[in-house]
């Protein structure tokens, strides 16, 4: 197919592929064997829910991604951000406000934005606040939570707060050879237009492969985990709060529907259910992965457990000062 | 990965993305509101992948970019993993969540903000599990007392004797589905223990019992007639 037999064109990954397809193709009946057990079955449709429900908000998060690599000058970071480190990370977060996307789009942009010479802790801080407390999320909590028009302004409170302290303590204890800021040189294309392209080809595929391991991961405890669990845990008021966290962890639930999800859990304390919504869009498997695959391991094992404890002290302090 | 392989799988992720959301199939996973958007992402998607393809045939020097060694460790290897979702569209594609999701669930919740609207006219008049649930445990039955109702749902065995009618409500996607169950008391002859995912339509009365008030609640219905029928357009409430 192609004659770009160069140094190092991998033969074969095209016909591997093409066998593999094939191979399948036979073996399908078997397969729907295997998938004919209701859990097994369950797990899948669940599976590839999350994957369609979040693939319109990945694609407009690599579409951001890559406009940001080719289009936009990496001056105008330098323009409208601060000079000031410190007071770099909460404009950085506060301008989460403005961009409507979840948290699948949120990991590539904040790629690109250290890729063009933002500072990692600004990057950051914008990593976690823009899945909270954009408008579409902030219009979908105040729906789900009609009788509680003060969770609004908790969720958006609480998740900026998360998001600045977590930017500072990048500043402060951060070590950016953890992060591994994506090399994009073979990404820039003849004119702006195929870098766009590229980036965006790129970070769909690497954002979105590993969007698939966390929806898996995801999938298997949403059938795994006992209903009967909730109730328990519900009964006591710490437990409470730190079920909900871990259960927004492991359930992975897109930030532009958590809202609707924590309301349902009518037997948790308001605290707990701020918990879940501030925690969530932080903190879950599918973002680990995602963070794990594009920046480095040794960066989401330390970020994710910090942002996670730094996210529950900020939803237990705003929802005492707000909630009760 | 090759340039090509990138783009077969973006293909392929696009055209998955296609085929569920032209028919019906993407509504057991997502809501119909989704349409528009999956469209819009699967043509950016087979875009990009037709785009990408042309690139490698006309040998652009962007294109040889698995010569750069260092391309092997930051290249989407990741992007194998797509081809999972892809597969499991196109070789399984899994049904609506059904009987196995509806008893799992333990609470009988109903879609926040809910509320109290006169129950529209006709005999019997047509209603949704999750409605019914709304009126007969928030309401006491209010509205359904001496209403003939018709309601569409599947058959989901109770451990505990009989079968509930039950459907399932999307708060955004099917992983946060959850479950509305009535239980069917006094069905008719052939209709004590249908099969767990049967579709019905059921003609019936609501009867005082189950519970109010609580989200553990769940409400009766006396059933009058029951209908086997294809599993609705929209499995979700």
């Amino acid at each position: 197919m192609t004659t770009t037999t160069k140094k190092r064109w991998r033969p074969g990954a095209l016909e591997y592929l093409a066998g593999g397809l094939l191979l399948l193709l036979v073996a399908q009946r078997y397969l729907i064997d295997v998938f004919d057990v209701p859990s097994i079955q369950a797990g899948s449709t669940i599976f590839v829910a999350i994957m369609i429900q979040a693939l319109p908000f990945l694609i407009f998060g690599v579409l951001i991604s890559g406009a940001i690599t080719a289009f936009v000058p990496a001056s105008f970071w330098q323009r409208i951000l601060p000079k000031n480190k410190a007071l770099a990370v909460p404009v950085a977060g506060c301008a989460g406000l403005v961009l409507p996307g979840c948290e699948c789009a949120s990991v590539p942009v904040a790629g690109s934005l250290m890729n063009r010479g933002v500072a990692p802790s600004a990057a950051l801080a914008f990593l976690l606040s823009a899945p909270a407390i954009n408008p579409i999320v902030l219009i979908s909590t105040f729906v789900a939570f009609q009788g509680e028009p003060q969770m609004v302004v908790a969720r958006f409170l609480a998740s900026l707060g998360a998001a600045i302290i977590m930017g500072w303590l990048w500043l402060k204890f951060g070590n950016n050879r953890w992060l591994k800021i994506p090399e994009r040189e073979h990404l820039i294309g003849d004119t702006k237009w195929q870098t766009f392209r590229l980036t965006a080809t790129h970070d769909f595929l690497h954002a979105g492969g590993f969007l698939v391991i966390g929806a898996m991961a995801a999938a298997a405890l949403n059938v795994g985990i006992p209903g009967e669990w909730m109730r328990t845990i519900a009964e006591n008021p710490v437990f409470a709060i730190l079920g909900m966290a871990a259960l927004a962890i492991l359930l992975s639930i897109c930030s532009e529907a958590d809202a609707f999800i924590a309301a349902s859990f009518t037997e948790f304390s308001l605290t707990a259910k701020l918990t879940f919504m501030v925690v969530g869009p932080m903190v879950d498997l599918k973002l680990i992965s995602m963070q794990a695959g594009i920046f480095s391991k040794k960066f989401a094992a330390r970020f994710a457990p910090t942002t996670a404890v730094v996210a529950i002290i900020m939803s237990v302090l705003v929802g005492w000062w707000l909630l009760t | 990965m090759s340039r090509e392989v990138q783009a077969v799988i973006m293909l392929l992720f696009g055209s998955a993305t296609l085929r569920i959301t032209l028919g019906d199939t993407y509504l057991n996973y997502v809501k119909p509101s989704m349409q528009p958007w999956l469209i819009a992402s699967a043509v950016v998607l087979i875009l990009l992948g037709v785009l990408l393809l042309l690139d490698s045939f006309r040998r652009r020097k962007v294109a040889d970019v698995d010569g750069h060694g260092h391309d092997a460790n930051h290249g989407p290897k990741a992007a194998w993993f797509m081809l999972l979702p892809v597969l499991t569209i196109f070789l399984v594609a899994p049904p609506a969540l059904g009987a196995y999701t509806a008893a799992r669930d333990t609470t009988n919740a109903i879609p926040t903000n809910a509320e109290l609207l006169p129950l529209p006219d006709g005999d019997p008049v047509e209603i949704y599990v999750s409605d019914y649930i709304n009126r007969a445990v928030w309401y006491e039955g209010a509205t359904l007392d001496g209403r003939t109702v018709r309601i569409v749902g599947f058959a989901t065995p109770n451990p505990e004797g009989g079968w509930w009618l039950a459907r399932l409500s999307l708060a955004c996607c099917a992983a946060d589905a959850f479950a509305g169950k009535i239980q069917v008391v006094n069905p008719p002859v052939g209709w004590e223990n249908p099969p767990a995912n049967t579709w019905v339509e059921l003609t019936g009365r609501w009867i005082p019992g189950g519970g109010t008030e609580s989200d553990l609640a769940i409400p009766l219905v006396e059933a009058e007639q029951i209908e086997q029928i294809p599993q609705p357009t929209n499995p979700y409430d």
